[in-house]
Order: C-alpha cells, then structure tokens, then sequence
C-alpha cells in the first residue's frame, strides 16, 4: 500500500509540474490584461499535495528550466533567467510553497485556512523576488515594489480565491 | 503538438553518439561562460552551431521558423534594451532617443538568447530523451537525501503531461465559449470555471497512469540507464573548453 | 426464465484444477465511496481460451479484470493465477497477466516506442543488452520496428494500441486481458488490433476481452461470459448465447440479428 501511495504522489507531482511549466502559457482574460495561471498552480500544488511532495515538485520544475526546457514565464529557460531579474520569484516558490503547505496542513485544510496559507505564500514569493529584482536591476526598493509587486495583488486576490474553492471540490476526488 | 522544436531527431553524427552526460556538462559550460562574451567569439560559436545542425541533419531554419514566438520575444528584449540604455543619441524623434550602445548590447543580448537557447535545441534534438534523463540521473546520484531515479520518472511523466493538459485547455475553453461562458463578468468564476473541469480531466488521465504503470510492475528500483562513451569524449572537452576560454577571456 | 449454461462453475472444486491458468473463487468487491463492483464471482479460465467479456457500462466489468491482474484486490473471496493466490504474488500474477487499458494514451509512460516497451522490463530489472534484445524481437513481432524513435503520443490510434500490447508481450505473458480495445480506433486500425490478437491467441496466449461492442471480436471467440450488476449472468458458448445478448443490453451482431449466424467481422 505504501509504495502504491507513494506512485500515486509521484505522478500526481508530475502532473503539477507539467501544470505549473504550461501555466505560464495558460492566460484568462479579465478585464484588459490576461491573466497568468502559472503561481495560482504553485499553490494549488502545495495545498494539495503538502510540503514533502510540493517542495519536490518544485525542485523538478527548476530543474527541468534549468536543464533548457522553455517552462519559465513567457517560454524562457536557463540559468540565465534563474539568476536574472525575475529569478527570485522562481526560488521564492520553494519556501512559499513549504510555507503554504505546512500552514494549510495545521489550519486542517479548510477553506479559510487555505486563503490565509496562500496569502502568506504570495507574499513569501514577493519577499523573495521584490529584493532579487532591486538588487539585480539596483532600482530602488519604491520602483522594485511598483513594478514588481503592485500591479499583481488584484489578479492574486482572485486566484487565491478561485484556488481555495478549486481546491475544495478536488480534494475529494483525488483523495488527498 | 507542443514543443515540437524539443523533439529528438534519430541520427548517427558524432553528436549523437556522444555521452550524453558530458554533452550535458558541455552545454552548461558553453551556455553560461557565453554571458560575458563578446560580439566576434558568438559570431564564430553561431558558424559553429550551423555546422553540428548540419552535421546532424536538423534544419536550422524550419527549426527558426517553428520558434517564431521565441523569435518576437527577442525582438522586444532587443527593443527594451535600445530605449532603455542611456549613451550617445544614434536617433531621436519625439523625445524618444535611441543610443549606440543601446542598439549594440541590445543586439548583443538577443544573439546570446538565440544560441543559448539554439545550443539547447542541438542537445534535445541530438539525445535520446531516455539519455537526458539519465544524464539528470547521474548528476543528481551524488546529492545526498535525493532521490534520483524519482526525479527521473518525474521529469518525463510531466513532459508526457504537458500536451495532455494543453490539448484538454482547448478542449475546455472551446465548451464554454459554445456556452456563452466568455460572457461571465466575475473573475473569480471565470477562472473556476476554466481550470476546475481541466483539472478534473488530467487526474483521471494521472490515475489512469498509476494503473497502467502498477500493472507493468512499476518500482523505483529500476534498471540503470547505461552509456556508451563514443571515444570522441576528450576532443568535444578540449574544445569546449578553449571556446569557453575565449568567451571568458576575449 | 432464461437458461442457465454457466453450469460448470459449481461443479468443480477450483483449486489447482490442472489446465486452469485463472480461478476466482466467490469474490466480492465493492468501491471506498460504497459503489459495488463485483458480487460473488466465481469462474475458472482454462489455458488459451479466447473470452469475450461482454456488458453494458458499468455492469463490472473492468472491475473484474483489473481483480486479474492485482490493480484491485478483493474484499472476500480468493484469486488464483497459475495455482498461486495473488495477493501473496503480485509482481509474479503481473508479469503472468498483461494488461492493456482502454485508453491508449493514458497508458504511455516512455519517451520513445523503445522506451515505451522496455518499461516493463527495466522495472523487473532486467540486464540492459537483454532489454535491448527482447524489445527489439517484439517490436519486429509487431511491424513496430521502423517507429522505434517515434514520439509514441504522435502515432495513430491504432499504432499505440498496438504499442500497448508490445508493451505487455515483452514481459512474456501468459494471459492478456484487453479492456475495450477497439474504442476510438477507425476501421483500418480496429482490423490490425484484431489480427494482432487473433494471432496472440493462436500463439499460446489467454486472451480475455471485455468490450460493449461485441460485434468486431466474436466470430473468434470460443466463449463469452455476460455480465450485468457486477454479477455473471450467463457464460457459454457465443453461438448459444448470442440471441439473448439484447436483454442484458449489449448490441446483437447485425449477421445475428439477421438470420447468419455468427460472420467475421471483415
């Protein structure tokens, strides 16, 4: 039963790691600007598969854009683009997803537990990538927060909702 | 079908028959010591690429074509970077200037692009996807607490799900523009509304691949991919080496 | 009341009963989310019988066979393979039992047709150069030679049903179980499935399939076993029982229906 489990957990890795690499191909107007999927499945990976297995998917997912696959955003890959500019939101996924995962783990996976887990996810991301970006670029901390952090919070708001209710009608039905 | 320019292309040239995990070392090498380097060496490097594309019989330009999204993406980098770099002025109009320097690094900085990402597509078009797999395989045996043969079926696994679930996206944002569903004003169900069915589909898909996969014996406890160096090995080293050397140094 | 021809499950005393490759003995099994699968199912299947499995959706039947094969264990009752209770040898049943699922995608866990086949057979931990050489004798096996370095999920329908099997024969099977194998297929790539199997079962192998749509496959089967509510209604010979088929919701073959009898499909 548990090696039984554990395929199960690997391939459902697996399948968040394609999600999260397309998710930043899978775009849903609103409004005037698209939105971008790819770090609402980041935390649906970490809400639904726990710490353990989300910070491996997260893992497989860095190294496969490491390796040449074109899974960043806007279909760029490399350790260029890891340690570029918007790098720090690509490590900032690790802690954010333990993070969210472990809280949402001890808020014992409700919806409302899950909405405060991914907050604190998000901003976990930002606190990562916001630093990255001012250093990497040297702007200052008040153009970093303006073009690296401010224009995003309203699309995250929803994706966090949408992801909790997601995540609350597919839970039974994966079992986890 | 997705990432087509990733295929690998079956051949017997020298880069074919080459370790997979010491072209994997090369491309690393090459990649990264290629973002200090100047104009002339990624020039002769460029010349060098065309000639292994030839050499292994992949067409450089039907490949360049099929990666026009790419292309207009260093389009708008080399654009940024010609507004965006301050220098003497080579034009301005309505109070926009356009310096020399910006137009050279910006050049510059999308001709890195396009061979990094050029050298990539010669390594997936050149090895066995079994062999990528085992390079990752090999490299990561040495991390303490990871488990790399995990990580392996991991990798392709979610390569075999990325068409499935972009295939299933279509399929789900075509029923609910059928429906009307474009006209839903609320975000937050929009996005409901698009990701949920998807999702539900590829976890059946998931599990279907549990079954399929337990039924074939499925363990983690497999046997090793294996590796036949080519014999060419030191001479792809040496030259690796010395370019990287040059784009270091020059 | 309909005939009863399934007579000769209960006279006999399953176990080891020579020439039985399969026997299931009273199981039962029913879903964590309380949905019932089977209900006390006992029969035997002697070596290379060809068995069609016929029942309307949901009438149990790929419930049944992925009991075959150790996917699903039962809740009561006891299934021998080979003489020996799966439960206790379940990579030995997996390896005697091969089986290709109904969705030919979903099943494809390599990169190549290569890989693809040699799956099976790198998780047994095989040595490499006989992986090498039993896929290759398959592939050839199967006029699957020339895609070798294919990107199995860009063959045709047909091409990756017939890459599933190879996926199983390379592990050298002893029974195959195939769950509606000609869904989603057109007609060209529904007849090279069909000879494929045909010709597995000429050559030594069980060949057990379920499938709602009988037509295509009976004229080669030499029993067929009706299913309805997770039980088994009726079992026997295909040209007695082909008459009744429609009371248990399964299409008769139109030759049937018409006065012919029994006609090969194509």
């Amino acid at each position: 039963m548990n090696t039984s489990n554990q395929l199960k957990m690997t391939v459902y890795s697996a399948l968040f790691v394609a999600l999260i690499s397309i998710g930043a191909f899978i775009a849903i107007p609103i409004g005037p600007v698209p939105i971008v999927l790819q770090n609402m499945f980041v935390l649906l990976a970490a809400i639904l598969l726990g710490p353990v297995w989300g910070i491996t998917c997260i893992g497989v997912y860095l190294l496969i854009g490491l390796a040449g696959l074109p899974v960043f955003a806007g279909g760029t890959s490399g350790i260029g683009k890891l340690f570029g500019p918007t790098g720090g939101y690509l490590l900032g996924y690790l802690p954010a997803v333990f993070v969210t995962a472990a809280i949402s783990k001890g808020l014992g996976k409700k919806l409302s537990g899950d909405i405060i887990a991914m907050i604190v996810g998000s901003l976990i991301v930002y606190a990562v990538g916001v630093p990255w970006l001012k250093v990497v670029t040297s702007m200052t901390y008040t153009k970093a927060l303006t073009v690296g952090m401010y224009p995003f919070i309203p699309g995250d708001g929803i994706k966090i909702i949408a992801a909790a209710y997601i995540a609350k009608s597919i839970r039974p039905i994966i079992k986890l | 079908m997705a990432l087509i320019p990733f295929a690998f292309r079956p051949g017997k040239s020298a880069l074919h028959l080459l370790d997979a995990r010491l072209k994997f070392f090369l491309i690393c090498l090459v990649s990264t010591s290629m973002l200090s380097a100047s104009f002339v060496p990624c020039l002769i490097y460029s010349l060098l690429l065309i000639l292994f594309f030839n050499l292994a019989r992949i067409k450089v330009f039907q490949l360049l074509i099929s990666m026009k999204f790419f292309l207009l993406l260093l389009g708008f980098i080399f654009l940024a970077r010609c507004f965006s770099t301050p220098g003497d002025t080579l034009i301005s109009a309505y109070g926009i200037s356009i310096s020399r320097l910006g137009v050279t690094t910006g050049f510059l900085v999308a001709f890195k692009f396009l061979l990094v990402m050029m050298t990539g597509l010669l390594f997936s078009g050149t090895t066995r996807p079994a062999q990528v797999k085992g390079a990752v395989q090999w490299f990561l045996r040495p991390i303490p607490f990871l488990p790399e043969k995990r990580v392996a079926v991991m990798i392709s696994l979610s390569l075999a799900f990325m068409p499935i679930i972009l295939k299933q996206n279509q399929k789900v944002a075509d029923a609910q523009a059928a429906r009307c569903g474009n006209l839903e004003k609320n975000p937050v169900k929009k996005i409901i509304r698009m990701v949920l069915p998807l999702l539900k589909k590829i976890f059946l898909c998931a599990d279907n691949i549990i079954l399929a996969m337990e039924s074939r014996c499925y363990t983690e406890d497999r046997t090793d991919p294996e590796f036949q160096p080519s014999g060419k090995e030191p001479s792809f080293l040496l030259g690796s080496l010395i370019l990287a050397f040059v784009f270091i140094v020059l | 009341m309909q005939p009863k021809t399934a007579d000769h499950k209960s006279d006999q005393t399953p176990d080891k009963a020579p020439g039985n490759i399969i026997d299931i003995q009273a199981v039962s099994y029913t879903y964590p989310d309380g949905f019932q699968g089977i209900k006390d199912i006992t029969l035997s299947v002697c070596k290379k019988e060809f068995i069609l499995l016929a029942g309307k959706n949901g009438s149990g039947k790929t419930t049944l066979l992925r009991h075959l094969n150790g996917l699903v264990l039962p809740d009561s009752g006891q299934i021998l393979v080979n003489g020996k209770k799966i439960n206790d040898h379940l990579i030995a049943t997996r390896k005697t039992v091969g089986m290709v699922f109904q969705d030919a995608d979903a099943q494809i866990v390599g990169d190549t047709v290569f890989d693809e086949v040699a799956f099976g057979l790198e998780n047994l931990k095989f040595e490499r150069a006989l992986i090498i050489k039993k896929v290759t004798q398959v592939l050839e096996e199967l006029n699957l030679y020339d895609l070798k370095d294919r990107n199995p999920r860009a063959l045709s329908g047909g091409e990756k049903r017939k890459l599933a099997i190879a996926g199983v024969l390379v592990m050298d099977p002893d029974i195959i179980v195939f769950d509606e194998p000609f869904s989603n297929l057109d007609y060209p790539g529904a007849i090279g499935v069909l000879s494929t199997i045909v010709k597995l079962n000429r050559t030594g192998h069980t060949i057990i399939i379920a499938t709602h749509d009988i037509e295509t496959v009976i004229s080669h089967a030499s029993r067929i076993i009706i299913m309805a509510d997770g039980k088994i209604q009726q079992d026997g010979d295909p040209k007695i029982l082909m008459p009744m088929l429609e009371s248990y919701g399964i299409r008769e073959p139109c030759s049937s229906k018409l006065g012919f009898g029994i006609q090969p499909w194509h």
